[in-house]
C-alpha cells in the first residue's frame, strides 16, 4: 500500500527535477558565457562549431538568453563593397555600449563566427551571403529559424543595429559610446601647442610673410576646391561610391563610366572635372600668359594646341553628358525653315 | 508652332552682347584715362558707349524675362508645383486684407486641428513684393489679377538680377565683363529652373537680393561711402525677408573681411563696408518675425560677430600704429597682445561653453550637413531624403551651368575680384554638397565666366586689330618695365606677383600703343579662337533655350505627354480640386499625403490635416499611419480628426510615376517612426516593395492600396499597373468604410468619402457606437484598442 503514493510522488517530482536540472544548466551556460564575455575587450564572444552546439543548439528551455551573431569571413575582408571590417568594429562598439549600459546582463550576448573555422555552423544557419547578422532568441527552436537582421539596419551602423535589438528583444542598448578620435591627453597637448603658436602666428601675419600671403597657395587651393566640387567628389564622399566597378559579364573588364544621371563613379567624375578645369585653365593661360611670350612661333603653336585640346575636351564632355543623361539637346528653328 | 516662334528672340540676342562688349573693352580704358587725352571724339565715344550699354542692358532684361515665358506659352499662365501655391494663397490674403491682417494671420484651414501662424513663420519678402506690385498696378488702373502678378514676379526679378549682375561685375572688372556676365546670367539654366513664369517661390526674388547685396558690398569696399553701406544693410534686410539662404551672405562677407585682414589688406574702406552692415543688418534682420532672435542666438551668425570683434581690434592696432613711434608701437603691441589674448581666451571659453551646452552646437541640421557633408546622411534621414538635398553628380553641373563649368575656374588675377573668387569657391563647395545650392553657385559662375569670356574676347580682338611688328623687340623691355611699375602703383605694395591688368593700359597714347603691341597673339589663330569662343557661347545659348523650353517649364500641376497620336494633356489635379471646391461643404476636412496640402488649401479652399510645411512630424505620421492601416483602423483615425474626404493620387492608369503608391514607403516609415505598430518590414516581401501577387497581406489590405486600386480592374479587365509594370495583387474587393465620390478623367486623383457610422442593429452589436459624438470616441477606444493614436 505504501509504495503507491510514493510512486505518484516520484512521478510528480520527476518533471520538477528535470526542470530544476535544466535551470541549473541554464545558469551554468549563462555564467560560462559571461566569463567568456569578460575575456574579450569589447564583450564579443568568439564562437566555433563546438560552442555553437553548446550554447545555441541547446533546447530552448536551457537558454534563457538571446545571442546576436555576426557572421565574419577573414577572406572577404579585402572586398571593399562588403564593408565587413567596418561592420565588425561597429558590432564591437555596439557590444561594448550594451555592456556599459547593462553591466553583468545575462539576457543578451554578442558573438561572432568566422567562416573558415566554422563552416558547419554557417551551413546550419543557412548563411550564404555576407554581411549577415542573426538574432537567436530563446523562443527560436532551430538555428535556421532565428531572425536575420535586415540590410537596412546596417545603414546607420551601430545606431540602427541598436534599434533592431531594442525592437526585437525589448532590451535597452543605451547610447552608443564611440571612442573619441583623439584621447584626452592628446587634446590637451594639441590645445597647449595651439595656444603657444598663436602669438608667433600673429607676429608672422603682421610681418606679412606666411604661406597665407602667397597668392599661389590661394590660387591652387581655390582651383582644387573647384575641381573637386565640379567633379562631384562630394557625391563620392557622401555615397561612398567606388572609383570604378568591375563588369558583371566580364570580370576582367573595369567599368569607369556609369550610365544614368542619378549615380556616378569616382573616376568618371574626376575625369570630367579635370576636363572642366583644363579648358578653363587653358583659356586663362592664353589670355594672361601666352600674350607675354615673345616668339610668334611659340604663340602660334601654343594657340593651336590649346584650340585643338579645348575643342576635343568640350566635345568629349558634351558627348559624355548626352550619353549619360540621355538628353538630346536641340535647337528651335522657325518651322518655315525646315 | 508656338515653341518655334518663341525661339528667334533668344537666338537673336545671342550675338547682341558681344559687339557692345567688344566696344567697351576698348572704350573703357579711354574713359578712365580721359584726363590725359580728353577730346571731343572721346566724349562722343563715351556717350555713344553709354547709350549702347543701356540699350544692351535693356535687351538683356528682355531676354531674361522672355526666356522664362516658355511655361506660359507651352502650358498656360498658372502657378507651378507645390510651394508656390502657398505663396500665392498668402499673397491673395495680403492683397485682400492688408499688411496688418497678414502679419497676424492665424490660418485655421491647415494642420487641422492645430492651425498655423502664417505671419510669424514665413519669409515675407516675396509676398510683400508681389503684393506691392499688384497694389501699384491697381492704383495705376491696370487691373491685373493677383495670380497674373504672381506668375510674372519671377521673370521680372530675373531681369533685375541680371542688371544687378551687371553692376556687380562692372564694379569688379569693368562694364564689358559686366554686360557679358549679365547676358550669361539672364539665361543660366540653374536660375531658370527656379524662376520660370509661374514658379512663384522665394528663390526667385532672393537671388536678385543676393547679387544686389554683394554689389553694394563691393561698391562700398571700392568707394568707402557710408551711403552705400547703409543701402547695403537695407538690401541685406530684403534678402533676410526673402529667403533662409541669407546665412550664406552673413558668412561669406565675414570670410572675405577676414581674408583681407589676414593677407594684410585692412583699410578704412573695409571697416566702412563691414561694420555698418553687421550692426544695422543684424538689427534689421531681427525685425523679421521668422528670424527674430535667431539673428543673435544661433551659430550661423557667430562668425560675423567674431570677425566684427577682430576687425575692431585690427582697426585699433592700425590707429595706434599711426599715433606712436615704431619703438613705442612695439612695446604697446606686446602689451596689447598679452592682455588681448587673455581677454580673448576668457570670451572664447564662455562662448564655447555656451555653444557646447546645446546638443547640435547651436547649428541647424541643414547648416551642419553643409559643414560636414556626411552629417545628414548619418543622423537626419528626413533631411537626407529630400531630393533637393542630394549631392549632385557631374552631369548636374553640365545641365545647370553648362559651359560655364569650363570657364568659371578661370580665376581672374585681380585684387578687386578676390571677393568674387571667394564667392565662387564657397558656393561651388556648397553646391557639391546639396544640389539645391547650385542656385547660389549660378551667379558666381556667371560673373566669373563673364569676366573670363570678356577677357578672352578682348585679347583676341585686340590681336586682330593691332599686329605686332617683330622688329620692335628693342622697345619691349622698357615698356614692360613701365607697365610693371604702373601695375605696382595701382596695386597694394604687398602684391609682388607679376600680373597683367588690362585696365591699367597706357596713361598716354604712346604707351598705350606700345603695350597694345606687346600683348597680342598672332592674327590667324586669334580669329579661329574667336570663332571657337562664339561657337561655345552659341552652344550655351542653345542649351539654355532647350533647358528652359523642355526641362524646366513643366508646371507639374498640368501634365502633358507626347505620343504618336499627338499631345495629351492631363489636367486631373485641377479637375479634382475644382470638384471639391464646388461639391463639398466649405468646412469639410480633407486628408491627403502632405505633398498635396498646399494645393488643396489654395485651389479647393478646404481644410487639410498636413501640408508641405511639415513642421509637425507627429501629425504627418498620423496621416501616414492611417494610410498604412487597414480600412477600419484608418476610418477610426480619420473620423477622430473630423476628416470627411480622403484624397489619393494614383498614376497606374496613365503611368504617372510620382503617385502615392510610390511615395507609400515614406508614409510607412514616417508613420512607423512615431507609431511603432506600423512596421516597414510588414509591407516588404523579401525587402522588395511590390503590390503585385507577391505583395504582403498588410500591404494589400492597407487603405492606400485599396483607395488607389478600388475598381481598377474594371478599366482593362486585368488590373495592369503602368507605373509598376505588372498586374496588381488584389483585384476584386469592396470598400466597407469608405465610398468613392469622385475620380478624375485619367484616374489621377481619386476622392473618397468616409461612410457614416452604421445604424445600431438590435442584438447584433454588443458595444453600441452611438453617433459621432464623444461617446462614440469612448466606445471606439474599447473596440479599436491602441491602434488609433489619437485616443
Amino acid at each position: 500500500m505504501a509504495p503507491r503514493p510514493h510512486r505518484h510522488l516520484l512521478l510528480l517530482l520527476l518533471p520538477l527535477l528535470f526542470l530544476a536540472g535544466a535551470l541549473v544548466g541554464a545558469d551554468d551556460l549563462v555564467s560560462e558565457l559571461q566569463s567568456l564575455r569578460a575575456r574579450s575587450p569589447s564583450g564579443v564572444i568568439h564562437l566555433t562549431d563546438t560552442s555553437v552546439t553548446r550554447f545555441l543548439s541547446a533546447p530552448a528551455a536551457r537558454r534563457p538568453y538571446s545571442v546576436l551573431v555576426f557572421f565574419d569571413a577573414a577572406s572577404l575582408h579585402s572586398k571593399p563593397d562588403l564593408h565587413l571590417p567596418q561592420l565588425r568594429t561597429e558590432f564591437a562598439l555596439l557590444s561594448a555600449s550594451f555592456l556599459a549600459h547593462n553591466p553583468g546582463s545575462g539576457d543578451l550576448f554578442f558573438a561572432d563566427i568566422e567562416f573558415a573555422e566554422s563552416q558547419h555552423s554557417f551551413h546550419q544557419f543557412g548563411v550564404n551571403s555576407l554581411p549577415h547578422v542573426r538574432l537567436i532568441r530563446p523562443e527560436h527552436s532551430t538555428l535556421a529559424g532565428s531572425e536575420q537582421m535586415d540590410q537596412s539596419h546596417f545603414g546607420r551602423l551601430a545606431d540602427s543595429m541598436a534599434e533592431f535589438i531594442e525592437s526585437r528583444t525589448g532590451l535597452e542598448v543605451g547610447p552608443i559610446v564611440r571612442p573619441p578620435l583623439l584621447s584626452r591627453n592628446q587634446i590637451i597637448l594639441l590645445g597647449i601647442l595651439f595656444l603657444i603658436s598663436i602669438p608667433f602666428g600673429i607676429k608672422r601675419i603682421i610681418e606679412g610673410e606666411t604661406l597665407l600671403h602667397d597668392r599661389r597657395v590661394w590660387m591652387s587651393g581655390a582651383l582644387f576646391v573647384y575641381f573637386f566640387s565640379v567633379s562631384g567628389g562630394m557625391y563620392g564622399i557622401i555615397r561612398h561610391t567606388p572609383m570604378f566597378l568591375t563588369d558583371r559579364s566580364d570580370p576582367n573588364k573595369l567599368v569607369f563610366f556609369y550610365q544614368g544621371s542619378g549615380m556616378q563613379l569616382g573616376a568618371e567624375g574626376f575625369a570630367v572635372g579635370f576636363l572642366y578645369t583644363l579648358v578653363g585653365l587653358m583659356i586663362a593661360g592664353v589670355t594672361h600668359l601666352l600674350v607675354r611670350v615673345e616668339s610668334l612661333q611659340t604663340q602660334r603653336l601654343a594657340m593651336l594646341a590649346v584650340m585643338v585640346i579645348g575643342w576635343w575636351a568640350v566635345r568629349k564632355v558634351i558627348y559624355l553628358d548626352n550619353w549619360k543623361t540621355g538628353y538630346s539637346i536641340h535647337t528651335f528653328w522657325p518651322s518655315s525653315w525646315r | 508652332l508656338k515653341e518655334t516662334s518663341a525661339s528667334p528672340p533668344p537666338l537673336l540676342f545671342l550675338l547682341s552682347p558681344h559687339p557692345p562688349e567688344l566696344c567697351f573693352s576698348a572704350a573703357m580704358p579711354q574713359t578712365q584715362s580721359s584726363t590725359a587725352a580728353s577730346g571731343g571724339g572721346g566724349r562722343l565715344r563715351d556717350a555713344f558707349g553709354g547709350v549702347l550699354c543701356a540699350f544692351t542692358l535693356l535687351l538683356i532684361g528682355l531676354l531674361a524675362f522672355s526666356i522664362r515665358l516658355f511655361s506660359v506659352i507651352k502650358y498656360e499662365s498658372v502657378i507651378h508645383e507645390f510651394d508656390p501655391y502657398f505663396n500665392y494663397r498668402v499673397t491673395q490674403f495680403l492683397s485682400k486684407n492688408g499688411v496688418y491682417e497678414f502679419w497676424n494671420w492665424f490660418d485655421d484651414r491647415t494642420w487641422y486641428p492645430l492651425g498655423r501662424v502664417i505671419g510669424g513663420t514665413v519669409y515675407p519678402g516675396l509676398t510683400l513684393t508681389a503684393g506691392t506690385i499688384w497694389w501699384l498696378l491697381n492704383s495705376l488702373n491696370i487691373p491685373l489679377s493677383v495670380e497674373t502678378v504672381c506668375v510674372f514676379t519671377a521673370p521680372i526679378f530675373s531681369a533685375n538680377a541680371s542688371w544687378a549682375t551687371y553692376l556687380l561685375t562692372k564694379e569688379a572688372r569693368g562694364p564689358g565683363a559686366g554686360l557679358m556676365a549679365a547676358a550669361i546670367l539672364a539665361m543660366v539654366p540653374s536660375y531658370i529652373s527656379r524662376s520660370v513664369a509661374g514658379s512663384y517661390d522665394n528663390e526667385a526674388v532672393a537671388i536678385f537680393a543676393l547679387i544686389f547685396t554683394f554689389y553694394l558690398y563691393v561698391k562700398t569696399l571700392n568707394t568707402g561711402s557710408l551711403f552705400y553701406a547703409a543701402l547695403n544693410s537695407l538690401s541685406y534686410f530684403y534678402m533676410v525677408c526673402s529667403w533662409g539662404g541669407y546665412t550664406f551672405i552673413i558668412n561669406l562677407i565675414p570670410m572675405h573681411v577676414l581674408l583681407c585682414i589676414v593677407t594684410g589688406r585692412y583699410s578704412s574702406r573695409l571697416y566702412i563696408a563691414y561694420a555698418p552692415l553687421i550692426v544695422l543688418g543684424t538689427l534689421l534682420a531681427a525685425l523679421v518675425p521668422v528670424v527674430g532672435f535667431n539673428a543673435v542666438m544661433t551659430s550661423e551668425h557667430f562668425a560675423s560677430f567674431l570677425v566684427f570683434i577682430i576687425l575692431h581690434v585690427v582697426a585699433m592696432v592700425y590707429y595706434i600704429k599711426g599715433l606712436l613711434t615704431p619703438r613705442l608701437f612695439k612695446v604697446a603691441m606686446t602689451f596689447v597682445i598679452t592682455v588681448g589674448l587673455a581677454v580673448c581666451f576668457a570670451v572664447a571659453a564662455v562662448l564655447i561653453a555656451l555653444v557646447a551646452s546645446s546638443p547640435t552646437k547651436g547649428w541647424s541640421g541643414r547648416s551642419l550637413s553643409l559643414l560636414d557633408p556626411t552629417y545628414a546622411s548619418k543622423y537626419i534621414p528626413i533631411i537626407a531624403s529630400v531630393s533637393e538635398h542630394q549631392p549632385p553628380t557631374w552631369p548636374s553641373y553640365f545641365m545647370d551651368i553648362n559651359v560655364l563649368a569650363f570657364l568659371s575656374c578661370f580665376l581672374p588675377l585681380s585684387d578687386a575680384s578676390s571677393f568674387l573668387v571667394l564667392y565662387l569657391v564657397t558656393s561651388v563647395y556648397f553646391s557639391g554638397v546639396m544640389v539645391r545650392l547650385m542656385l547660389v553657385l549660378a551667379p558666381a559662375a556667371c560673373i566669373l565666366s563673364g569676366i573670363a569670356l570678356s577677357g578672352a574676347f578682348s585679347v583676341l580682338t585686340r590681336s586682330m586689330k593691332f599686329q605686332r611688328q617683330t622688329s620692335e623687340n628693342a622697345g619691349d623691355g622698357s615698356s614692360n618695365a613701365l607697365a610693371n611699375s604702373e601695375t605696382a602703383s595701382k596695386e597694394k605694395p604687398s602684391k609682388k606677383n607679376r600680373k597683367r591688368d588690362k585696365d591699367s593700359e597706357g596713361s598716354s597714347p604712346a604707351d598705350h600703343m606700345t603695350e597694345e603691341k606687346l600683348l597680342v597673339l598672332p592674327c590667324g589663330p586669334a580669329a579661329v579662337g574667336i570663332m571657337l569662343l562664339i561657337i561655345l557661347s552659341g552652344f550655351y545659348v542653345i542649351h539654355c533655350v532647350w533647358a528652359a523650353a523642355e526641362a524646366y517649364s513643366a508646371p507639374s500641376i498640368v501634365l502633358t505627354s507626347r505620343s504618336h497620336d499627338g499631345l495629351h494633356v492631363f489636367d486631373d489635379f485641377r479637375e479634382a480640386y475644382g470638384w471639391m471646391r464646388h461639391n463639398t461643404d466649405v468646412d469639410d476636412k480633407v486628408a491627403s499625403w502632405w505633398d498635396y496640402g498646399y494645393q488643396t488649401t489654395a485651389m479647393a479652399n478646404r481644410t487639410v490635416l498636413v501640408d508641405n510645411n511639415t513642421w509637425n512630424n507627429t501629425h504627418i505620421a498620423t496621416v501616414g499611419t492611417a494610410m498604412a492601416s487597414p480600412e477600419k483602423e484608418a476610418w477610426e483615425i480619420f473620423s477622430s480628426l473630423d476628416v470627411k474626404y480622403v484624397l489619393v493620387v494614383f498614376g497606374g492608369l496613365i503611368g504617372y510615376p510620382s503617385d502615392d503608391i510610390n511615395k507609400f514607403l515614406w508614409m510607412v516609415r514616417i508613420g512607423g517612426g512615431v507609431f511603432p505598430h506600423i512596421k516597414e518590414a510588414d509591407y516588404l516581401r523579401d525587402g522588395n516593395y511590390c503590390v503585385d501577387a507577391h505583395g504582403t497581406p498588410t500591404m494589400l489590405n492597407s487603405l492606400m492600396y485599396k483607395l488607389c486600386y478600388y475598381r481598377f480592374v474594371e478599366t482593362d479587365g486585368k488590373g495592369f499597373d503602368r507605373v509598376r509594370r505588372y498586374e496588381i495583387g488584389k483585384k476584386h474587393f469592396k470598400l466597407t468604410h469608405f465610398e468613392e465620390v469622385f475620380t478624375t478623367h485619367h484616374w489621377m486623383v481619386r476622392v473618397y468619402k468616409l461612410k457614416p457610422q452604421k445604424n445600431r442593429v438590435r442584438g447584433k452589436l454588443k458595444l453600441k457606437p452611438a453617433g459621432r459624438s464623444s461617446s462614440k470616441a469612448n466606445s471606439m477606444r474599447k473596440i479599436g484598442g491602441k491602434k488609433n493614436p489619437w485616443q
